[in-house]
């Protein structure tokens, strides 16, 4: 658990001069599932493309279980992909799919229908061996490119956003399959998404991603509750990210209020950028919170309430809650310090892209 | 009344249908009927026969330009479905913005004209010093070949999902399997349907191989055209024939076998989606049965190459011979069996081209693309070359059979060659009026005798006159007195008179019809070249019918024309090529060749070994003393020929 199986270091590489992965590096660790999440043209998809031997960095070094991988072309490294839009091979059958690495590994052919067998069981698509491609649904497309990956018993798969083309309710499913299989499997699991829920669900390490930089790593829960900076705690769910000011450790002050908070070692009186969660913050009766304003907004959700609170200062703070507040009541806005996370203000815009390695 | 209605549409919509058959298809199955007529004449039926199948099967030039055009079809089609479906994937990799350029860059050649690709590729093949022959039509076609493929290939590559390639890597597939294994099959119909293309357009192409081709090659479209002069024979109507019908066949083939296929569910989806070429999509995406073709196709094509490899080198090395003869002459110009006789005496190789029409030879020895030895024009083209210094003076001391040609030939070849030092007679005639005795008399008109008959208003609707500018107005011109060479305005614009009066009494201005128009009896009388009288006479006979066709030389005199043997002044071989002029002066081989091409000797000894009953045919060999007032072409330079072009331009649109 503990080895690292793929380590990426100092990676560049720019397309036409323009720079999509920055110095990057990556440490994967053995029997991980960790997911590469951030906007499209982040470079998630490129440090994948890398890993799988399909781009060359301009600079760095791809090692593998301690070997330098750099330059090895992709039919000779020891993984496999599951792509985007499946790419299964259309004129071939389903077992001609899955066998296609074996036969090129020359494994005898009672080995191949076994594993074949075996792989569409895996993926809850036996008997599917003579079907062809076309009759197949998205799903169960999917499945196929996983179970062609999977049958080489490749020590990483990399997966690039495997579920994209999926409807929500599939998407979901197969979200549990994967995590399934990859405890069945015990392979190593690179995953590239867009989607903070996916991300947030199946992971065991999240590495966050924008402009070619990775801005945090970490477990699921850490990034979604400490977001290190203002791009992570905008990007994963729905923050309300506001100026404050550090007066003192575990002190700070937002639109002339003052919260108690748990974060210290900013010194004093020191600008700062504070996250809210909107679920995070409580409603209360004027008088009895921290900071006053009025409801302006409100949407019905289904689990919850979702409202618009302007205070005086003309913020508009997202909150979710329970309890319905309607339009135009006046409420006080109480947080509890553990809720309350503190960044640093970024000095400049290359400062906020800078990578953060564990 | 709902009903009726719908059976009236339905017999409206089949009538259209089967119009549209008709207007598709009549053309070809006239040639097909003709291709079974005994008659070569193409209005009258003389009887079912085979024969013409026969003839093609054993003239050694129809199956040589039969083997020639497939195997550089297969073979240029091959070649350009590898370059460019390699080129299509290149450019598909290429950046939006390069692939718009590249992919407009590779369209244009498709968008010029034949002629403009093929003067080019000439050109371009005589700069870099490559000698014309087999492997330079092949280059061409490959080269006008290529663009098709790249159309095909390329909105298959991007039907392709980028991925899969990728995705084959990934399984371990080394770059060259995945290529074959994941990529081709996707684009295989892409690749098929542009191989189809090019196996089509290469096997139509005449202008490009026309230009591209050297001594001695002929594909198919070249080698009928080369018969234009002398009519096109029926046995291409049989090769014509066999050809449709083969590729009728295989358009059968190709498209009954994908219905098949499309019979698994889901297939069909996957397969309609942009495919070019309907006929062919679906192929290629079969299982096990698909890879087997493909196997089937990979070894047939190798075999193809090597063949084609071997056969390119073969030619080669077969021409480098110090002892060979290039001759350049008219289609159908010669009994084949004078060739073989001249080779097996001499040892000299033979390497014998045809010409259609003097315009078309002129260039070809102008540019020296392919320098020949021997080559047979007409007078007035002849004078051209003399005056453009384009040929060598003929050694008369080894040609001691020119006195075999009866001198009033030399006389009358020093209009266009003053001091007969250029040429050689070889063959001559007359033009004169065709007239069919029996209508004649039922319109109750004489015989014509003059050029003046034809301006007869009984004969209203039944003159046939030449469709050409010197013919017409040579007959204008001598019915009123004048030379037929005159260049004086006001004489020409006397004549040009005379035409439009003779209009409103003329059926038709035709060339070549004129023969076949009077066999069968659609005319009284018709301006006609003499050269075929005597199988005009022949055909009237086989055909039994009840009139007969008689010929006549104006007593005003007439066009005298003279195609004779000439040494261009590049001839590499100009030895062999006296040695040639003199072996067919020689009067027996003279006889030969006039019992081939029927037309009138200036071969004297020739003359002396006919039948009295040939020598005496006026049709043939018509008195020389009658041909006193006649003259022959001379060539009037190039802006009085644009005076004479503009005055019949006139004459037409009245």
């Amino acid at each position: 658990m503990n080895q690292p199986l793929i380590d990426l270091q100092h990676i560049s590489k720019s397309f036409d001069g323009t720079m999509v992965l920055d110095d990057l590096n990556l440490t994967v660790k053995e029997n991980s599932f960790v997911t590469l999440l951030g906007p499209s043209g982040c470079g998630k998809t490129t440090t994948l493309r890398i890993i799988g031997g399909f781009e060359s960095p301009d600079t760095g070094k791809v090692v593998f279980d301690g070997q330098d991988i750099t330059n090895l072309p992709p039919n000779k490294r020891q993984l496999n992909t599951v792509f985007q839009k499946y790419a299964l091979f259309t004129h071939m059958t389903i077992a001609e799919n899955i066998a296609f690495g074996l036969k090129i590994k020359n494994k005898p052919k009672t080995y191949i229908d076994d594993k074949i067998k075996y792989a569409l069981k895996l993926v809850n698509l036996d008997g599917y061996e003579n079907r062809s491609v076309d009759s197949l649904s998205g799903g169960q497309q999917q499945r196929i490119a996983i179970a062609r990956a999977i049958v080489n018993e490749p020590r990483l798969l990399l997966l690039d956003e495997p579920l994209g083309a999926l409807d929500l309710k599939l998407r979901q499913d197969m979200q549990y399959e994967l995590i399934r299989l990859k405890n069945e499997l015990g392979i190593t699991f690179v995953y590239v998404t867009h989607d903070q829920e996916e991300a947030l669900t199946m992971s065991d390490t999240i590495v966050v991603m924008n402009q070619g930089y990775i801005q945090q790593m970490g477990t699921p829960e850490n990034i979604y509750n400490e977001p290190e900076n203002a791009f992570v705690a905008d990007f994963i769910g729905d923050s309300n990210i506001v100026p404050g000011t550090m007066i003192r450790d575990e002190l700070v002050e937002i639109f002339g209020a003052r919260f108690a908070c748990v974060d210290k070692g900013f010194g004093n009186n020191k600008p700062v950028d504070v996250v809210i969660r909107p679920e995070d913050i409580d409603l209360v009766e004027p008088g009895q919170g921290t900071l006053p304003g009025v409801v302006t907004h409100l949407i019905f959700k289904g689990v919850h309430y979702e409202m618009e609170v302007t205070t005086p200062d003309g913020f508009e703070w997202l909150v979710h809650s329970t309890d319905l507040f309607p339009v135009g009541k006046k409420v006080d806005i109480h947080v509890d310090p553990f809720d309350i996370q503190i960044m640093n203000k970024p000095a400049s815009e290359d400062e906020e892209a800078i990578g953060v390695n564990e | 009344m709902n009903k009726k209605r719908k059976s009236l549409r339905e017999f409206f919509s089949n009538f259209y249908l089967v119009l549209i058959l008709i207007f598709l298809y009549a053309p070809i199955m006239t040639m097909m009927v003709l291709s079974f007529n005994t008659s070569k004449s193409r209005t009258q039926w003389g009887g079912f026969t085979l024969s013409w199948y026969k003839q093609m099967l054993s003239d050694p030039n129809i199956i040589s330009a039969l083997y020639n055009t497939l195997l550089i079809a297969f073979v240029s089609a091959l070649a350009a479905c590898i370059i460019g479906t390699a080129a299509a994937i290149a450019i598909n990799s290429m950046k939006p913005m390069t692939r718009t350029i590249v992919l407009g860059i590779t369209n244009i050649p498709m968008l010029n004209a034949d002629i403009v690709t093929g003067i080019s590729l000439m050109l371009a093949f005589i700069a870099f010093g490559i000698s014309l022959g087999f492997k330079t039509i092949l280059i061409s076609h490959i080269t006008f070949n290529i663009p098709y493929v790249i159309l095909s290939v390329m909105p298959k590559l991007k039907q392709t999902n980028k991925y899969t390639y990728e995705a084959a890597l990934d399984l371990g597939a080394h770059p060259a399997y995945a290529f074959f294994k994941v990529v081709f099959p996707d684009i295989m119909p892409g690749v098929l349907s542009g191989f189809l293309l090019a196996f089509t357009m290469s096997l139509d192409d005449f202008i490009i191989t026309h230009f591209t081709r050297g001594a001695g090659i002929n594909t198919l479209s070249t080698l009928i055209y080369s018969q234009v002069r002398r009519g096109i024979q029926p046995s291409m109507y049989a090769l014509s024939t066999v050809i449709f019908l083969v590729v009728l066949v295989l358009l059968l083939i190709t498209n009954y076998r994908p219905k098949q296929k499309q019979a698994i569910p889901g297939m069909a989806g996957s397969n309609g989606a942009g495919s070019t070429s309907g006929s062919v999509s679906g192929t290629g995406s079969g299982n096990s049965s698909g890879g087997k073709f493909q196997k089937a196709a990979a070894a047939i094509a190798a075999v193809c190459i090597v063949l084609a490899v071997s056969w390119v080198t073969f030619m080669k090395y077969s021409v480098s011979s110090s002892d060979e003869l290039y001759v350049y002459n008219w289609g159908e110009y010669i009994d084949e069996d004078v060739v073989s006789m001249f080779e097996e005496e001499t040892g000299i190789k033979v390497t014998y081209d045809m010409f259609e029409t003097n315009e078309e030879m002129y260039p070809v020895i102008d540019a020296g693309a392919v320098c020949y030895d021997v080559v047979c024009p007409s007078d007035y083209m002849i004078q051209k070359m003399i005056e453009n210094d384009m040929l060598a003076e003929i050694n008369f001391e080894n040609i001691p059979n020119i006195d075999q040609i009866n001198p009033v030939y030399m006389e009358m070849s020093q209009s266009f060659d003053p001091q007969n030092k250029y040429s050689v007679p070889y063959c001559w005639g007359t033009v004169g009026i065709l007239y069919n005795t029996k209508r004649l008399e039922e319109l109750g008109v004489d015989p014509p005798e003059s050029w003046h008959d034809l301006w007869n208003p009984a004969l209203s609707g039944e003159i046939l006159m030449q469709d050409s500018v010197r013919d017409a107005f040579m007959v204008a011109l001598k019915d009123l007195g004048y030379s037929m060479n005159t260049t004086n305005e006001a004489e020409l614009q006397e004549a040009k008179q005379l035409l439009i009066d003779q209009k409103p009494l003329v059926q038709a201005y035709v060339i070549d019809q004129v023969r076949d128009k009077m066999i069968g009896g659609e005319a009284a009388v018709g301006v006609i070249y003499s050269g075929e009288m005597l199988y005009i006479q022949e055909e009237v006979e086989n055909l039994g019918l009840d009139y007969s066709l008689e010929y006549v030389v104006p007593r005003e005199g007439t066009n005298l024309w003279l195609d004779s043997w000439v040494i261009p002044a590049n001839a590499p071989n100009k030895e062999n090529a006296e040695k040639w002029i003199n072996f067919l002066c020689r009067p027996e081989i003279a006889l030969r060749n006039f019992e081939y091409i029927t037309y009138p000797t200036p071969n004297q000894g020739a003359f002396e070994l006919l039948d009295q009953e040939l020598q005496e045919n006026k049709a043939i060999f018509p008195d020389l003393d009658s041909l006193e007032n006649s003259e022959v072409y001379r060539y009037l330079g190039d802006e009085e020929d644009a005076v004479y072009n503009a005055l019949w331009k006139e004459v037409k649109s009245k």
